[in-house]
């Protein structure tokens, strides 16, 4: 179902600068495939966000193109959805109203279809028996899920993940992982995942993109999908072979921190 | 060593333990404090106060002119209100208020928003309103009696004058502290500019928004008083200085009380409405 050949997502010729300081250097050059799941794992404040909110959008590169299907990227649409630690969902709506709000401005699509989609994701991320429920009475956890259903009910091809994991307590995490994954062998996305976890990275990724201290600079580019296949479970952590690369992945990232641009 | 166990525990909780003194359990720093005591302890001092004035105004050192007794201020008021006296003239500044208010809402709002959401309507109008905000409102009064005469549209301006320009910059606060993630996760989700005001900016900025008018309406109550002193044949703050003309302080401070009692309810009831429009946040 993946097609990975096939360049969908692509940065090419990249630059970024705030305040004329470079935030990737020299130029940035990369390509995603189709139905990827990408983590970008490097230290906080390196650049790695600043790319993904490229693609959403939400900057606008000093120099060069980010391509989606061919297409030049410019202003944020539903094709790219993004999904924040913080302040995911709004407190005002209930589950089903935040998972209803991203097709909001989508006129295309019935009433009845919005409904059964609502119904379709909220479900699929677990949380149907709380679909009258305001954020403020439910998990951290759930606030996370219900801000992934929202995007994927808007019809976002591209997911934008910014450390969306960071604020929850380890147990919750861990299961959301599970789930994302769940969820990611059920309904293909490419998703953009931003972390400085080297666990999650592993846990998550088809393949983990590693990062330099900022000016962003790709250090290492590893397929995991290849080592681990699609199918993550919380067994899989205890296995041997995670434990591998987990620490050859950590060896990289010590290695990069250390790197000179 | 045992011994500094047991101290950081003590800091740890600041539920002290049973056997203490009650002074020093009600007074653990940021103790909490059973609903019970709490309304025992609020009444306690509003008893206290008056009692205080009671035992000033019939110790006999101050005349009844200077400081009458609270038995006598509250018979002064019940007698006035069942003279008429009160309601009525409550029902007027009441209507004072709302309708400057009203105005003062209706304007601060939108230019609020507006001031917030574009850099050029602030750098427009910001320097104007806090200019205009520092202007003491009693020295207005000759220029708005001037331009608008002794009538009902003195007030009205006295009183708009006082909380719009105070709104205006309580607005543009609420507005700014509208999450960054909310209006981009809308943006990515296909939102418009304006269809970010209406639906992500003001649903999230009302509660506060509410609250901020909660206290501005408070204000109102303050620059009445100086509307209706001057020009006025009418309203509470005209029945408190006609009375204090023929120096019966009694009945000045019987209106006193009513604002106070009036503004205490709308307080209360407002609180009350922002509790179950709100309910979503507790």
């Amino acid at each position: 179902m993946n097609d990975m050949t096939r360049r969908y997502l692509s940065f090419e010729g990249v630059t970024k600068s705030f305040n004329d300081l470079p935030v990737v250097a020299p130029t940035f050059d990369l390509e995603i495939g189709r139905g990827e799941f990408v983590v970008f794992l490097g230290p906080s404040g390196c650049g790695k966000t600043t790319l993904m909110r490229m693609v959403g959008g939400l900057e606008t590169p000093t120099g060069g193109t980010i391509r989606l299907d061919g297409v030049p990227l410019g202003k944020p649409d539903k094709w790219r959805g993004m999904v924040f630690q913080s302040y995911s969902s709004f407190p005002w709506l209930t589950v089903e109203g935040n998972i209803a709000f991203g097709m909001l401005y989508r006129s295309e699509l019935g009433k009845a279809e919005k409904l059964e989609r609502t119904q379709h994701y909220m479900q699929l991320v677990g949380l149907s028996d709380f679909a009258k429920a305001y954020p403020s009475r439910i998990s951290g956890g759930m606030r996370q899920r219900v801000a992934i259903a929202r995007t994927l009910a808007a019809g976002s091809e591209v997911l934008l993940m910014d450390e969306p994991f960071g604020a929850l307590d380890a147990q919750r995490r861990e299961q959301l992982q599970v789930e994302m994954r769940r969820i990611q062998n059920a309904d293909a996305k490419t998703i953009v995942f931003v972390t400085h976890d080297v666990e999650e990275a592993v846990f998550l990724a088809d393949r983990v993109i590693v990062f330099s201290p900022r000016p962003a600079r790709v250090t290492a580019d590893i397929d995991i999908g290849a080592k681990l296949g699609p199918e993550r479970t919380l067994a899989l952590r205890d296995s041997a072979e995670f434990f591998k690369i987990k620490t050859d992945l950590l060896h990289l990232v010590r290695a990069s921190m250390n790197a000179e641009v | 060593m045992s011994d500094l166990n047991t101290r950081r525990s003590d800091v740890a909780s600041p539920v002290s333990p049973r056997g203490e003194p009650l002074l020093a359990r009600l007074f653990a720093f940021r103790a909490p404090l059973r609903q019970r005591s709490r309304v025992a302890i609020s009444i306690g001092s509003c008893f206290f106060v008056l009692a205080a004035w009671q035992a000033a105004a019939s110790s006999g050192l101050m005349g009844p002119i200077f400081l009458p007794s609270p038995i006598v201020v509250f018979s002064t008021l019940w007698r006035m209100t069942l003279a008429g006296q009160i309601l009525g003239n409550a029902a007027i500044s009441l209507w004072r208020i709302l309708a400057a208010f009203a105005l003062s809402a209706v304007m601060a709002i939108p230019i609020g928003m507006l001031m917030a959401s574009y850099k050029p309507v602030n750098a427009a109008l910001e320097p104007i309103i806090d200019f205009v905000r520092y202007l003491p409102t009693p020295a207005l009064v000759p220029l708005s009696i001037i331009w608008f005469g002794v009538g009902e549209e003195t007030k009205i301006f006295l009183l708009w004058l006082g909380t719009f320009f105070q709104l205006v910059l309580l607005v543009v606060d609420d507005m700014n502290r509208v999450p960054q993630e909310y209006v981009e996760t809308a943006t990515t989700l296909g939102a418009s500019q304006r269809a970010i005001l209406t639906d992500i900016a003001w649903p999230a900025m009302l509660p506060s928004l509410v609250d901020n008018l909660r206290i501005t309406l408070g204000w109102c109550w303050t620059y009445l008083i100086i509307a209706e002193i001057v020009a006025a044949d009418s309203g509470l703050g005209f029945v408190i200085w006609t009375a204090r003309r023929y120096m019966q302080t009694d009945q000045v401070m019987a209106g006193v009380m009513a604002i106070g009692l009036i503004g205490l309810a709308s307080d209360q009831a407002l609180r009350f409405l922002h509790r179950k429009l709100f309910s979503y946040l507790h």
